[in-house]
């Protein structure tokens, strides 16, 4: 070999070198797996490409209105915005306040009693494993249309959430200032206040800002069912075939989003 | 801090571990209060081990610890469990080699941690510390001479910095046993001198009874009042650090001496 450095770098060949492995059989099988799965996905929900085509001319009309948002609407979308917004803070930062223990008891690293541990994590999965729209649904049947069903629906959603995201940062935490406390005679209770709070404050600080940003296009969706804020508005022109009004909306969702996350990942650039 | 050492005892102690390897062997001391003892052998000895079991960190398998009033006890016997055992942790002081700060929160925050068992939880949980335990935990901070920096975090500290803040939340406990698990591994030579002299003269004024693990052969002759040797488990030496000459450590070790297990650039005892 030319140009391999100072002379005498390259030492006499005999020595041996281990063998390449090969992975290459496992990765075409998976990639061979996963096609099949995509189709056999596609036959199972009738995927009618045609039919697309046929029903061009209908959405083309759609589209045309969609694209020329009616601005007058503004005024009267306010409120809803301002709903919107409301729910938002309210369910995050209930959300976050019932969270922050619920973690503690969550984490394998701050919890030494496994039946509880278990316990909690089991009612974790289940709060975490219903969608948000679903809470929504079931909550207007019980607390009746509005805002409140929508911070609900918005809580539940948040904590389980929080809960899994500030639980795991808990489990991958250093444990020396922990046992440190523990030695001193410390409750567990009091040693994780003392040792383990201050080291995950800026991680719960950055999820709770990020299920903010959640928040604000959930309480959009959720008002669909009936839940407060735009969506309640949404559901009332789209059903009216407003698609000018339907369209202004969209686009005020569509900079509320942006402005928020932009403004909430900002901070939470700062925070870690 | 007007408070005195207590007594070490151990009596017949043992200690497996669930995987089934020995960690102490039918170890029997008597530690008298105020005295500062090195405990020296390879990784794997027994060392950590040995000191673990003082707090209860490490649960003993048979056998009795006596520390001042209170007594642990193999398996089988009545077990330290609950209030019983955080107040003989209040009363035993620990300082570690990764020197287990919470690095991101204050200095003073950190040396309060000594506090834990006589505060209230409620306080505990707002971080509404009493005076008086503010007041102890800057004291105690002044004695290790870093004062200054009790509002800083602790991540912004040297490592022997920090291993001095730990220092300061042992003392804000008021301890009666300070026990040291390799406090200066993660330190440079001067750093560990001064850690160490922080350890002995804690030890002289306080009368409070040190025990501490070290790896480096002339800093545990020079540091302390009395060695153990430990290997596999068992003590094989026990008496002065002025007795310890190389023959001694070699039995300990069952290898002799290279340049690795002195702190010294020279190289020797």
């Amino acid at each position: 070999m030319s140009g391999a450095g100072a002379p005498g770098f390259m030492l006499a060949p005999g020595t041996a070198r281990p063998i390449k492995p090969r992975r290459g059989t496992m990765t075409g099988a998976a990639v061979v797996l996963l096609a099949a799965i995509t189709v056999w996905a596609g036959i199972g929900v009738q995927v009618d490409l045609p039919a697309i085509a046929a029903n061009w001319r209908n959405a083309t009309s759609n589209i045309v209105q969609l694209l020329q948002p009616d601005y007058g609407f503004f005024p009267k979308t306010v409120p809803a915005l301002l709903e919107t917004l409301q729910m938002a803070v309210i369910a995050t930062a209930v959300g976050a306040a019932i969270s922050l223990p619920l973690a503690f008891l969550a984490s394998r690293a701050t919890n030494p009693k496994p039946k509880l541990l278990a316990g909690v994590r089991f009612v974790m999965n289940m709060v975490r494993s219903v969608p948000d729209i679903l809470y929504a649904a079931i909550l207007v049947a019980v607390v009746g249309v509005g805002a409140l069903s929508g911070i609900m629906a918005l809580v539940l959603f948040n904590i389980g959430i929080i809960v899994k995201l500030v639980s795991e940062s808990l489990d991958g935490e250093d444990l020396g200032a922990q046992e440190a406390a523990l030695a001193t005679g410390g409750s567990w209770p009091k040693a994780n206040r003392v040792a383990m709070l201050p080291q995950i404050l800026p991680s719960f600080a950055s999820q709770v800002l990020y299920t903010f940003e959640l928040n604000i296009r959930a309480s959009t969706v959720i008002g669909l069912v009936g839940a407060g804020g735009l969506g309640i508005l949404i559901d009332n022109v789209r059903s009216f075939f407003r698609y000018h009004e339907l369209s202004l909306i969209i686009l005020e969702i569509l900079v509320l989003v942006l402005v928020l996350e932009s403004a909430s990942s900002w901070l939470r650039k700062k925070l870690v | 801090m007007e408070r005195t050492g207590a007594d070490i005892r151990f009596h017949d102690v043992s200690v497996t571990y669930p995987n089934g390897f020995t960690g102490l062997k039918d170890i029997n001391l008597n530690i008298p209060a105020g005295e500062m003892v090195g405990i020296v052998g390879l990784s794997g000895a027994g060392k950590s081990t040995l000191v673990r079991t003082i707090n209860g960190l490490v649960p003993i398998t048979s056998g009795q610890i006596t520390v001042g009033e209170h007594q642990l006890n193999g398996r089988g016997s009545a077990q330290l469990r609950g209030r019983e055992l955080r107040e003989l942790r209040s009363n035993v002081g620990m300082v570690f080699q990764s020197f287990n700060l919470a690095k991101r929160t204050t200095v003073i925050n950190n040396v309060l941690m000594g506090r834990l068992y006589h505060s209230p939880a409620w306080r505990t949980l707002l971080g509404a510390w009493r005076d008086d335990d503010v007041e102890l935990a800057m004291s105690a901070l002044e004695r290790v001479e870093i004062v200054s920096k009790a509002y800083e975090k602790a991540s912004s500290l040297s490592g022997g910095q920090q291993q001095r803040v730990a220092i300061a939340r042992t003392l804000a406990q008021r301890p009666m046993v300070i026990l040291a698990d390799e406090p200066v591994a993660s330190l440079d030579p001067p750093t560990s001198h001064v850690v160490m002299r922080d350890l002995q003269r804690i030890n002289a004024e306080l009368g409070i009874t040190v025990v501490v693990n070290l790896h480096f052969l002339d800093l545990a002759r020079r540091y302390s009042d009395r060695l153990i040797g430990l290997r596999s488990g068992e003590v094989v030496f026990d008496g002065a650090g002025a007795d310890a000459d190389e023959s001694v450590f070699e039995n300990i070790y069952g290898r002799s001496l290279t340049a690795e297990d002195v702190l010294s650039s020279k190289g020797t005892l």
